[in-house]
This record gives structure tokens, C-alpha cells and sequence, in this order.
């Protein structure tokens, strides 16, 4: 390849003026030889030679490329035009910026969360295993210890293999008279940070020997917790900590930000059936998440398959599990598995600021084309003196290109405010629940170079796409007519062209900025329609001044279950007689969160079952007040009493309504539950009493239906972890501290943590719902308010433009009605055509939303009609302030005009 | 300000690079007497307006049909030589035989009008 000429263009001049020079010598030379004289021969080389002047100017621009030679010009040219007319451009930046900078922002969060690799070594061949068995509706399921344990042994796809425990445990961690710290903590197997490869800052890993039960107490900390509560001492590694009231030593420090298997973790401690919500004889259900490394060279599938033998040989080896030979063993990769819940959401949110931006875009070519038809008259000069059509588009690209930058930094920093106005959001990871928002790797969300990249080239693009349609519309060869028909001072409307240039062309934009925001709007409307559903939902109790708390109960020095129940009693004693406070209870769970546990029943007068046909109900563990305190209806039957709390009382059990059905359908017809007797397998409570029946609690969340449960008295299943729920008479956050220092006065090492209003927990269960909400409705006023811009830009634009026209038709006699439809008509039109094509549009596509509607299907005829109804109001409202002020045009000052 | 195409037409630009490409088929040569050669092997017929050949001969070169180097003129003067590559060759036999076909098709026309 050569260079292109002009790469060097003073190089190829001075060679064109050297072949020019050789021309005139030697023609001349051959000139004289003809006897010419010295001057005539010279003068007939030239004109031989012919326009010099045009010669080179054709060579210069040859030379040069038009490109790099005029883009200076275009550049100081747009901004000069800026300058002039500022609050154009402030209103296309301002718009460019909302657009691009929503599109900046959710960008850097997929990127973060899941574009990015884990920050572990080689981090593409770790792995997340699970069973999967759609018969038995196991989806994503967790194993046995003993499985982990014979895969670990047995499995040669993979260089390592371990597990951790399904949830974060809460644990008070202290240091020797220290405060205590309420902290989360993960249970990992001994060899994690071999499979994922990262070093400890300081100490070291776990050893094989403290996984096996009965192990050491030993315990890993996060940088952070080494630097806050021990001044980053480098002889940690030797001091003991205090967590849940036992000495435990810290064997190693993880390097900063270090996240796995959940976010926000303090603590890591080895052994990770050793479930401290669970009474050890639980530790071998399948309670484990298990995940490896693979072996270079072995394939997912290869893995898989491996696994999946190893399975079936493990369940031939244990008749009891005969029934989960059908399983299969999945091996997928780490990251899909982190952040399996939350990429819909993300690729959704994404697809919608995209239209967000799409909007914006049309409406700063709207704005840009009114801009640009006000330039006519100049445009018109500078192709009578000569611009080519071509030179014209890319000034008025440059022109919107400048702009976009201009809005691409405007929108960075949009986007990092509201970045750091999702973090906030983000709490959401510390929530209880089955439903809250969790974004792994959240915390590495930040304007990096590849965002910067993205919003840069998103900018330029956008500066295309929305200066190419003004830009080809002015540019037309026949805008030289301009001048003429503008100096003749007539309108062109008798020609069926649009009378303003470029009106067809805007009134197409805004329909398509309608079209996109009524898609926008309704799939806002349904996820409020949601929320509002959800909301209206009864969970089963009164969530109103309700305040719960956390409080674990460290194993060795709570032992025995009468430890545990003396503890709470004493506990629910004292918080009761505090002021201001109606009731107060304890269970084992919380309503509408996760962790529960379901065990199997048998219940008298039904066909005996082997225990693993059983059908499971969830157990809840309270005390005698929870009903009362929670305002959970009683439907037959009492209440527990402090008798049936009482050690050795006759084992007595309350079951809901959902339970009643499953097990007597005619209920509440038929025969009474109450007085039959029923048993479960978590505590062998062989044949306790059914003494009453109370209304569903949505235990799960309030998008689940309820399920069979029953309730034991604490004294059956005394509890480890115990939430205390507190109905108050007043705020309930109020009583945070004054039941603080009641837990302090009974065990001034017991630490509370999680101390949360009932309403905020029933907010967090629908985290994900509502930051979808949120969001998608942020977008939803944007595309609104860009809209509504638009419309009122159109009418307006085009009411200015046609006062001339206006005034002669006053001074014909025009009713001012006649005037305003005239001004009405075309938006009118306009949104009507949008508002068709949006509900069209969204009808095709909220069904993307369906993973996040409760109680209203995607095509919700009332959302569809109520959000299209409501945009035909608005938009009418916006252009008739313009086309009211048209109607008021005094006529002689319209005829003045011109 | 633009001066993107030369305005001559396609025919006649297309045309003025078929006969240099011509001329440089009998070997190198610099402007001035590709310029006199195209004059005279056509008797004067066409008057090429010389300073036109510059633009031409850089477009040629720029795509590669011909390649320029220096020499010595026959004057004892540093000038411009050009020489005609193998594309440039093929090029030429593209344009003659697209010529000749015009020819023809324009003499079929013009012919009946002069027996008349």
C-alpha cells in the first residue's frame, strides 16, 4: 500500500509545482527552438499549459483530504453556533444527557456484575454443581455432607472441590471485654480458597483436619474486620476471638473486598454442614452448595457426566434416597450461578433505558431540526456559494456530534449519581428475605475505562443517529428555492409540501418518541400495578408498629433447649413490661423471609407412610404470646399457654388453615382437626395434640402462597437464632435501644443484630421487584416528560412558523376555533398515531416482564387503556397551550411578520 | 472549497486516462511528452488542454495503474517519469474494448442518418 497523497500534502504540492515547472522549461525551450522569441515562448507554454491557477487548486485539494482539512472548521464553526444560541444547545445537552447517561449507568452495573470475570485466578473454569429434578420439582437443589464428601474423594474432573452452607449466619463477634458485634458470617469447606485461588493477606487457609467434625474453633476474618476492630495487628493470627461467646483462633486475614460465597461477609469458619440454625442431627440433609474447579482440559459436560455417575453409584449405595435416581447433576459455571437472578432484571433495565435514549435521541433531532430549519436562509447562502451537499451533511453532523460529547459528559456525571444512588439501593443485600435484591459484585460498580469507552462511542453514535435525519431533510438540492420563495414573502403550502421545511419529518419523530414512551409507561404502570397488588396482599398478620430482631444464641454457652427457653422467657418478660409496648414473642422464624424448615408429618386417621412419602409442612417454633403479638387470627381451638411452655408439658401443636385443608379437605366443613393428634420428624414429637387452628401466614413471601405449617411451643424446638417481635404502641424503631439494653442486662454478650420495623422487612421482600419498579418508572417520566417536550416543540414550532398565515386567515374572518384546530390538528394526529403504536408495541413486548408481575397479567387491559388515555390528556394538554396562544394572534402584528 | 469531482464527465475523464494509459503502453515517459504525443498520434484532432494531464496522471498513479519515478529528460532536466504497471495494463484493455463497443453502438445509430 502506498501512503494517500494526503498524508504528506506539502511534499505533493511542491512535486506538482516541480512537474509544472519542467512543463514550462521545456515547452518554452522547444518553443524557442521553433524562433520563438524568449517572451512569446513563454506566454504559449502557459496557455499550452492552460488555467494554471485552477490546475493547482485542483491538485491541492487532491492532496488533501476534505475530512481532516474541514473538520477544524466544522468543529469551531458548531460551537460558535452553540454560543449564539444557548439555550438550543443547553436543552439537546440536557436531553443527551438523560439518555446517554441511563444508558452510562446500567452499563457499568451489567459490566460489574456480569461482564467482569470473578476476581479469581482463572476464574472461567470454576463451577457451581447442583441436582436438578424436575419430577420432583428440585430445581437448583443442594446435597448431602457425605455426597460432598465422596465426590471430593472420588471426582477426577476436577483440581478441587467444596461447598459452602446454603445462607449467611449472623454471629457476635468480640474481642476479650470488647462490645459485642453482630456480623455475618459463611461457612466454607476447608480447601475454598484453594479452588479459588486467592493467598490469605496474612496466616493462612484452613487445614483438612479442622473440617472434620469435632474440629478446632478456628475462624478466618475480612481485611476490613482485622483493620476496624483490630487495628490491622499483624499478630492476630496467634490472639483468640470471641465469636458467639467461644474462643476462636483466627488463623489467616482475606485479602480486601474478598467476596464469596456471599457479600458482606466478616467471618468464614470451616465445617460447612455445621448449620448453627439447625440441631446437629440435621447436619446431613441436603444443606450444601457445592462448587470446583476444574481440571484443565475437562469440559463442563465431561464433568457432568462424571458427576452424574458418581450420584447414581452414591444413591445405590443409600436405599433411603432410592427415590432421587432420577437426578441430574449440573455443572454450570460460577459466575452464570452468582448472578442468576439478577441478569433478566439488568438486561432488561438496559433494554429499557436503551428506548429511553432512542427517545432522546429523536427528540433532539426534533429540536435540531428546528434548529436547522431556522438556518434555511443561511444554508441556502452557503450552497449558492458553492458547498457541495456533502460538505453541508457533515457540518451538521459535526454539529450533533459535538453536541452528543457535549451530553455524553453531561451524562457521566448523571450516571454517577445515580450509580451511587443505586448503592444506596443496595442495602438490599443485607435483607432477610428469599425475594431481596442481591448484585454480586456491587460493590465494583464504578465509571471505568471500558465504561468510558462505551459511553463514548454510544455518544458519537447518537450524534449519527439523531443529526442524519435533520441533516439529509435540510441538505435537499432544492433548498436553494428557499431564497427565492422566502424573498418572495409567500408560503409553499399551495404545493402539498409541508409549509415549514422539515415538519413531515419532526412530526414523524414525535411519533416515535410517543410509540417508545407508551411501551415505557405501561410496562411502569404494571410493575406499580404489582406493587400495589403485593401491598394489598394480607401476609396474615398486622405488620403495622411491629419491630423484630435477631438475636443467635451462641451453642456452648446455650446448650441444653432449657438454657435457650430460660433465656427468651426471661427475655419476653422484661421487654413486655416495658411502656408503650402491647406484646412481645419469639420465634424461630419471621414471617415473609427465607429460612424456614420443613419437616415431614404424619397425622392420626391418615394412611401411615414410609417418612420419605410424607408430606412436609413447615414447623414453626414460637412462644405463648406470637399470635397475640403478631395478630395472627385464631380460628378454632386456644392459644399456648405458659403451661404448654412449661418443661415436661404435654406436647400440644397449633396448626394454620393451609394445613387444615391439606390433610381434611372438607375443612372447615367435616371433622374437626382439633383434639386429633399428628407427629413430625424434626423433633420425633410422637402423637402431640392439635389444640387450635389460626388463620395463614404468608411465611415465604408475600408472592407465595401459604403453606401447611404448625406451630410447637419453644419449649419442643427450643431455638438457636430466635427473632424477637415486639407490637409496640407507637414507632416501633423507637424501642430499639430500650430493648437493647434489655438483652444486654440479661447477657451483656449477647449481641443483636438485624433490628428492623416488620413494614421495612415486608419493603426488602420485595426488593427486586421494587428496584425494578423504581427504575423502569424513573424511565417511564423521562420518556414522558421527553415526549410531552416534543409535542409541545412541534406545535409550537409549527404555530411560530405559520403566523403569517394564521393572520391572513383571522383577517378572513376565521373563528377562533377554526384557528385552534388548525394549530391542534397535526399533534393530535401525531399522538394518536404514537399512542396506536405504543400500545401495539407493548402488548408485543411487556410479556419480558412477566418473572415480575404478581396478581395483573402483561397485557392488562385496564393498565393498557388507563396509561393510553392518560397520554392522549397529557399530550393534548401540551399542545394547546401553543395552539391557544396561535388563536390569540392579533392579525395586523401577523401580517406585520413579514 | 469542494471541488470533489473535475466536472469533465465520466466519458471524458475516463477517456483522457484510456489514452495515457496508451500512450505509456510504448514505455516511460514524463508529462510534457505524453501531453505532445497524444496530440500528435491523434493529428491535432485532440486538443488536450495540458495542465489537465497533472490530475489525471496523480489519480492513475494514486490507483495504481502507473508509477512514477525520477529521471533524467532528454534536455539533461530532472523530470517526472511514468511507467505503466501490470494493472494498469489490464485496465487499458478493459477501456479499449469498452470504447471500441461505444463506437460501434454510436455508428449504428449515426449510420442511417447519413445514407438518408
Amino acid at each position: 500500500m502506498r501512503w494517500p497523497r494526503w498524508f504528506r500534502p506539502a511534499r505533493r504540492d511542491a512535486e506538482c509545482e516541480t512537474d509544472i515547472e519542467f512543463y514550462l522549461e521545456t515547452e518554452t525551450a522547444d518553443n524557442l527552438a521553433r524562433g520563438m522569441t524568449p517572451g512569446d515562448a513563454r506566454t504559449a507554454a502557459r496557455r499550452k499549459l492552460g488555467n494554471l491557477s485552477l490546475l493547482k487548486e485542483e491538485v491541492y485539494w487532491m492532496n488533501r483530504s476534505m475530512l481532516v482539512e474541514t473538520l477544524w472548521s466544522d468543529l469551531r464553526f458548531s460551537l460558535r453556533g452553540m454560543r449564539q444560541n444557548p439555550a438550543f444547545a443547553f436543552t439537546a445537552v440536557l436531553v443527551l444527557a438523560l439518555g446517554i447517561g441511563g444508558n452510562t449507568a446500567m452499563f457499568s452495573m451489567i459490566r460489574a456484575v456480569l461482564l467482569k470475570p470473578l476476581k479469581f485466578h482463572d476464574p472461567g473454569r470454576l463451577t457451581y454443581l447442583s441436582v436438578e429434578d424436575p419430577k420432583r420439582k428440585v430445581e437448583n437443589g443442594r446435597f448431602r455432607r457425605p455426597e460432598v464428601e465422596e465426590m471430593q474423594g472420588a471426582a477426577q474432573s476436577f483440581s478441587g472441590l467444596g461447598a459452602y452452607g446454603a445462607n449467611p449466619e449472623s454471629v457476635s463477634v468480640s474481642t476479650r471485654g470488647g462490645e459485642p458485634e453482630a456480623l455475618k458470617a459463611g461457612r466454607v469447606s476447608w480447601n475454598f480458597l484453594t479452588i479459588l485461588g486467592v493467598q490469605p493477606l496474612i496466616g493462612r487457609a484452613f487445614l483438612p483436619d479442622e473440617d472434620r467434625r469435632g474440629g478446632p474453633a478456628v475462624a478466618m476474618i475480612s481485611a476490613g474486620l482485622w483493620r476496624r476492630r483490630f487495628g490491622g495487628d499483624p499478630r492476630i493470627v496467634k490472639k483468640p476471638v470471641i465469636i458467639d461467646g467461644e474462643p476462636y483462633a483466627v488463623v489467616g486475614v482475606l485479602p480486601p473486598g474478598f467476596q464469596f460465597p456471599f457479600d458482606g461477609l466478616d467471618v468464614w469458619v470451616p465445617r460447612p454442614s455445621e448449620f448453627s440454625m439447625l440441631p446437629s442431627r440435621f447436619w446431613d440433609i441436603p444443606l450444601l452448595h457445592a462448587f470446583a474447579r476444574l481440571k484443565p482440559g475437562v469440559t463442563f459436560d465431561q464433568a457432568g457426566a462424571e458427576l452424574q455417575v458418581l450420584h447414581q453409584r452414591y444413591v445405590a449405595n443409600h436405599p433411603a434416597f432410592a427415590k432421587e435416581m432420577g437426578a441430574t447433576i449440573r455443572v454450570v459455571s460460577l459466575r452464570d450461578q452468582l448472578v442468576k437472578e439478577v441478569r433478566p432484571m439488568l438486561w432488561m433495565l438496559l433494554g429499557a433505558v436503551a428506548l429511553v435514549l432512542l427517545i432522546a435521541c429523536s427528540n433532539a433531532a426534533g429540536l435540531l431540526l428546528a434548529r436547522v430549519a431556522s438556518r434555511s436562509h443561511e444554508l441556502a447562502v452557503r450552497t449558492a456559494l458553492g458547498a457541495t451537499r456533502r460538505r453541508l451533511i457533515r457540518q451538521l453532523l459535526v454539529e450533533s456530534v459535538v453536541l452528543a460529547i457535549a451530553g455524553g459528559l453531561a451524562g457521566l456525571l448523571f450516571a454517577q449519581w445515580s450509580l451511587s444512588a443505586i448503592a444506596t439501593l443496595n442495602a438490599f443485600n443485607q435483607g432477610p428475605a428469599a425475594d431481596t435484591l442481591f448484585l454480586p459484585g456491587a460493590q465494583d460498580i464504578r465509571l471505568d475505562r471500558w465504561v468510558l469507552a462505551f459511553t463514548t462511542a454510544l455518544s458519537v453514535i447518537t450524534g449519527l443517529l439523531f443529526g442524519i435525519i435533520p441533516a439529509l431533510r435540510m441538505s435537499r438540492p432544492g433548498i436553494g428555492n428557499f431564497l427565492r420563495e422566502h424573498g418572495a414573502g409567500s408560503g409553499s403550502a399551495a404545493r402539498g409540501r409541508p409549509p415549514v421545511p422539515g415538519a413531515n419529518a419532526h412530526a414523524l419523530l414525535v411519533v416515535g418518541q410517543i410509540a417508545l414512551s407508551i411501551v415505557l409507561l405501561i410496562g411502569a404502570a404494571l410493575l406499580i400495578k404489582t406493587m400495589a397488588e403485593l401491598r394489598s396482599v394480607s401476609p396474615g398478620f398486622q405488620p403495622a408498629n411491629l419491630l423484630t430482631m435477631k438475636i443467635a444464641l451462641p451453642g456452648k454457652r446455650y446448650a441444653t433447649g432449657e438454657q435457650k427457653c430460660a433465656f427468651f422467657r426471661e427475655l419476653v418478660r422484661r421487654v413486655q413490661a416495658l411502656p408503650g409496648v402491647r406484646a412481645a414473642a419469639v420465634a424461630l422464624s419471621l414471617p415473609t423471609t427465607a429460612n424456614k424448615l420443613g419437616t415431614n408429618v404424619e397425622v392420626e386417621g391418615q394412611p401411615a407412610l414410609e417418612a420419605s412419602e410424607q408430606p412436609i409442612a413447615q414447623l414453626q417454633s414460637v412462644s405463648p404470646g406470637y399470635f397475640h403479638a403478631l395478630h395472627v387470627h385464631l380460628r378454632r381451638g386456644r392459644e399456648f399457654t405458659a403451661g404448654d411452655d412449661a418443661p415436661g408439658a404435654r406436647p400440644v401443636v397449633i396448626i394454620n388453615e393451609a394445613f387444615a385443608r391439606r390433610f381434611w379437605p372438607e375443612y372447615p366443613r367435616g371433622p374437626d382437626p382439633i383434639g386429633r393428634h399428628m407427629a413430625e420428624g424434626a423433633d420425633r414429637i410422637r402423637s402431640a395434640e392439635i389444640i387450635g387452628v389460626v388463620s395463614d401466614v404468608l411465611e415465604r413471601g408475600l408472592a407465595m402462597e401459604a403453606e401447611p405449617e404448625f406451630y410447637v411451643p419453644s419449649v419442643v424446638h427450643p431455638p438457636q437464632t430466635a427473632y424477637l417481635v415486639i407490637r409496640t404502641d407507637r414507632a416501633p424503631l423507637s424501642f430499639s435501644n430500650p430493648v437493647r439494653s434489655q438483652v444486654f442486662a440479661i447477657d451483656r454478650d449477647q449481641a443483636v443484630s438485624e433490628v428492623r420495623s416488620m413494614e421495612a422487612i415486608l419493603d426488602l421482600t420485595m426488593g427486586r421487584r421494587r428496584l425494578m419498579m423504581l427504575l423502569l418508572a424513573v424511565f417511564a417520566g423521562v420518556a414522558l416528560a421527553l415526549a410531552l417536550v416534543g409535542i409541545y416543540g412541534v406545535t409550537a414550532y409549527s404555530v411560530t412558523q405559520r403566523t403569517h398565515e394564521i393572520g391572513i386567515r383571522q383577517a378572513l374572518g376565521a373563528r377562533r376555533g377554526q384557528i385552534l384546530w388548525l394549530a391542534l390538528k397535526h399533534s393530535f394526529l401525531a399522538a394518536l398515531c404514537g399512542v396506536c403504536m405504543g400500545v401495539s408495541g407493548a402488548y408485543a413486548v411487556t410479556r419480558v416482564l412477566e418473572g415480575f408481575l404478581y396478581g395483573v397479567s402483561p397485557t392488562d387491559p385496564p393498565v393498557f387503556i388507563a396509561v393510553a388515555l392518560s397520554f392522549l390528556a397529557a399530550t393534548a394538554a401540551a399542545s394547546v397551550i401553543p395552539a391557544w396562544g396561535a388563536s390569540r394572534v392579533d392579525p395586523i402584528a401577523a401580517l406585520r411578520v413579514n | 472549497m469542494a471541488r470533489e469531482d473535475t466536472s469533465s464527465g465520466d466519458l471524458l475523464q475516463g477517456t483522457l486516462d484510456m489514452l495515457i494509459l496508451q500512450t505509456l503502453v510504448m514505455g516511460p515517459s514524463h508529462a510534457h511528452a505524453i501531453a505532445h504525443a497524444i496530440e500528435r498520434r491523434s493529428d491535432e484532432i485532440l486538443q488536450v488542454e495540458h495542465g489537465s494531464l497533472y490530475p489525471a496522471l496523480y489519480r492513475l498513479d494514486d490507483r495504481g495503474w502507473i508509477v512514477s519515478f525520477w529521471g533524467t529528460s532528454d534536455n539533461n532536466r530532472k523530470a517526472k517519469y511514468y511507467r505503466l504497471t501490470k494493472a494498469g495494463r489490464k485496465q487499458l484493455t478493459a477501456e479499449t474494448s469498452r470504447w471500441e463497443r461505444l463506437v460501434r453502438g454510436i455508428g449504428r445509430v449515426l449510420r442511417p442518418a447519413e445514407e438518408q
